[in-house]
């Protein structure tokens, strides 16, 4: 097979391995494909989209399970070196996409490639070795029940890895995948492995890909770590407090997710804080592969130093079950880590599972404030046990046979991070429309400009749909290229979040709610920002490493191809319309019962939301996949649609 | 004048490591001068010890969000009452 390159910053090969018959060869990818797609969770989307096929579920043998790196990983660009793992979710039943900063991404392509599709299904439980020279497949019986730190102690040693834990191996429907410390969270890809035995796969090699512009590369990386380290958020906030630092911002902004999302405060936030991480429990700051913002915390539990909780943990199994113990929550952090569960669908579902017993609706043994009882909880949805067989399914199953579907808090079938969006209405629309489910980030974070970083009005629907959209492409298109998401922060300008009582500042964010026609121009007429932005390094980077030339426009391009690419997969797997909800707690029951205004406006934000992305009823129309370069049959649009109707 | 209790969080905690402070002042904005001359005075104290400790910069209500009792305040002459809460906090972001 002929796979021609002329691209930098690529291997050029994608790798293709069928585990029923234990064979791999080359998948076919081009540069037109690379140009098209970028990398990482795009190219991921597009590969997908070209292999499901209507009813196809998470766990038939033929699932593709789609590991990609991006372009800029392995180039020495600052927090580039992510990758992704797409496959269709166990937790939801249509795409997911689960980006890890571990090294696993560098290794695969030190062993000479830019991706990795599973297929098939094993007979008995294997590990995957990728080399330059071989792909082999090692007996993994030895490994089955070690817990995710286990196995990878197992392997070789300087190797890339990917691994799961118990929770993988019986398939919780929310279990994830680990690269050292660093994991591909959400979506239950970890299930997806275990369903095809897959429990380890390693990469080795020592070649890394050209760059095409090495000196104007290296200038631009030199800055780009210069923008990183003295902005704000990614230069202050974050490796000081990292993500725990949001706990009390979100608590003064009431979108602290607490009693499983009934309320958006919590008397005891200050125990379970950033700060209080910071001045008592942190041992020392840690990165992903190639980071420069250290967010990361290490705790010690028995004594053994592991990574520490992250704002999500603290707010989700801290403020959201009624839990001000911090050091029981650094615990169960590293109890999940270590089972390879999704901490913060475990979380959500252990909530929804205290709310039935509360309601008296069913009793799992678990409940509001009680905490003696939550880690042999954590232990029996791993291993599917008693009451936690039916944990391991997620919150959305359980409220199907228990009832409770409006207070069960997950979009899609994912649980909600930890940020409640009756008071910051945009991200709630970022919740309801994000393709994989109840994910912040694949909601475009909209929490950054209506409280956290800046202050926009977070209670007006006005201005919430086209900022959305925005953001939601931006870091789609961030992700696509390797970067972390974080470092699209930065591309707010400094002096905003530095100063959030001037009188400038504030003039500047009234204008917010009216600039929906300015961000909708620039979305549909991707020509006309034809530039590079100094606080977007990534544009620059990408075509200083592959010489694609990439611009804002092109970014943006890349954004809204991944978005519609992943959502008519979606609609083509058996997505219905107006499938883009929240539960209605959240929709229809205000938050501060005197203020009508503190819930999400959805039916508002919606419609406007769907003409800007040219959707209708969620659903892309015919002409914006054309004028984006998403290629499927007509016949099976129509025939997806049709039944999207249904 | 009016007694009040002030809240850090964020950025200006790890940077002037005061966590709570009472203060005595009659308007909202008359806090950051007693914060700065506070968060100074433990500055030298630490100093004394360790050398290589870093000065916190001065901030002003320009830079910090403020809340008055739970409830964001964007007024710098707001007038302060006995027992009043005051969280002041630090853009921040994450995920």
């Amino acid at each position: 097979m002929k796979l021609a390159r002329a691209l930098d910053g690529y291997t050029g090969k994608v790798l293709f391995v069928d585990l029923t018959k234990r064979t791999s060869e080359l998948f076919p990818w081009t540069d037109a494909d690379r140009k098209r797609t970028l990398g990482c969770k795009v190219m991921a989307a597009d590969i997908l989209l070209h292999h499901i096929k209507p009813g196809m579920k998470a766990f038939d043998e033929d699932n593709w399970l789609v590991v990609t790196t991006g372009p800029l990983t392995g180039t020495g660009c600052p927090n580039s070196s992510r990758f992704n793992i797409s496959t269709i979710s166990p937790l939801t039943g249509i795409l997911t996409s689960s980006n890890c900063g571990g090294d696993f991404g560098l290794w695969l392509k030190r062993a000479g490639y830019d991706a990795v599709i599973f297929t098939g299904r094993s007979e008995t439980p294997v590990t995957v070795n990728i080399t330059p020279e071989a792909v082999t497949f090692d007996d993994a019986t030895p490994l089955m029940g070690l817990t995710t730190s286990e196995t990878q102690e197992k392997l070789p040693k300087k190797v890339g890895k990917l691994v799961i834990g118990p929770a993988g191996e019986h398939k919780v429907l929310y279990a994830c995948v680990f690269s050292g410390e660093r994991t591909a969270g959400r979506g239950g890809v970890g299930a997806v492995f275990g369903d095809k035995n897959l429990k380890a796969v390693t990469a080795f090699g020592t070649s890394m890909p050209t760059v095409r512009n090495r000196e104007k590369l290296r200038k631009l990386n030199k800055k780009w770590v210069h923008i990183l380290q003295t902005h704000p958020l990614t230069g202050r906030q974050l490796p000081k407090l990292g993500t725990a630092g949001l706990i009390a911002p979100m608590q003064a902004h009431k979108i602290l997710a607490t009693k499983n999302f009934s309320e958006g405060r919590f008397d005891g936030f200050e125990k379970i804080s950033g700060e209080e991480l910071a001045e008592h429990h942190l041992v020392s700051n840690a990165a992903c592969t190639t980071c420069v913002i250290r967010c990361a915390r290490m705790c010690k539990v028995d004594d053994k130093v592991v990574k520490g909780p992250e704002l999500e943990v603290l707010g989700l199994l801290g403020a959201n079950i009624l839990n001000d113990d911090i050091e029981k929550i650094i615990r169960w952090n590293y109890v999940l880590d270590e089972l390879g569960m999704d901490t913060i669908s475990a979380a959500g579902t252990l909530a929804f599972a205290m709310e039935l017993k509360e309601k008296g609706v069913h009793d799992f043994g678990v409940e509001f404030g009680r905490n003696d009882n939550v880690e042999e909880m954590f232990r029996k949805i791993a291993v599917r046990e008693g009451e936690g067989d039916i944990l391991a399914d997620g919150s959305r199953v359980m409220s199907e046979k228990f009832g409770g579907k409006e207070y069960a808090i997950n979009a899609k079938g994912m649980e909600l991070a930890a940020y409640t969006p009756r008071h910051a209405v945009g991200h709630g629309l970022g919740y309801a429309t994000a393709n994989r489910g109840g994910c912040h980030l694949n909601a475009g974070y909209m929490v950054v400009v209506e409280g956290l970083g800046l202050d926009v009005d977070s209670l007006t629907h006005h201005g919430k749909a086209a900022l959305a959209i925005m953001f939601q492409n931006l870091m789609e298109a961030v992700s696509a290229g390797g970067s972390c998401m974080f470092t699209s922060y930065a591309v707010l300008p400094g002096f905003l979040i530095d100063k959030p009582n001037w009188f400038l500042t504030k003039a500047i964010l009234a204008a917010f709610p009216y600039v929906g026609p300015v961000v909708n121009l620039l979305s549909h007429f991707t020509k006309a920002p034809a530039i590079n932005i100094p606080l977007l390094p990534e544009s620059y980077a990408i075509k200083y490493a592959t010489g694609i030339k990439s611009t804002m426009a092109k970014m943006l391009t890349w954004g809204a191809y991944g978005y519609n690419a992943e959502r008519i997969a979606n609609v083509i797997l058996g997505q219905k319309a107006d499938a883009d909800k929240l539960p209605s707690r959240l929709t229809d029951e205000p938050q501060d019962p005197n203020d009508p205004r503190t819930k999400v406006p959805l039916d508002k934000m919606k419609p406007v939301y769907y003409r800007a992305r040219g959707w209708k009823d969620g659903i892309p129309k015919w002409h914006r996949l054309k004028s984006l370069g998403i290629k499927i049959s007509k016949d099976v649009y129509d025939a997806a649609v049709k039944e999207a109707y249904r | 004048m009016a007694k009040i209790n002030v809240k850090l969080f964020g950025v200006f905690r790890m940077d002037t490591h005061i966590d709570c402070i009472e203060l005595e002042a009659a308007k909202l904005g008359e806090i950051f001068p007693l914060l700065n001359e506070k968060s100074l005075a433990l500055y030298e104290e630490r100093h004394a010890s360790d050398p290589k400790t870093e000065k916190p910069a001065p901030f002003t209500f320009k830079d910090a969000i403020v809340y008055v009792n739970g409830e964001r305040s964007a007024k710098k002459g707001l007038k302060l009452a006995d027992g009043d809460e005051i969280w002041l906090l630090s853009p921040a972001s994450g995920g």
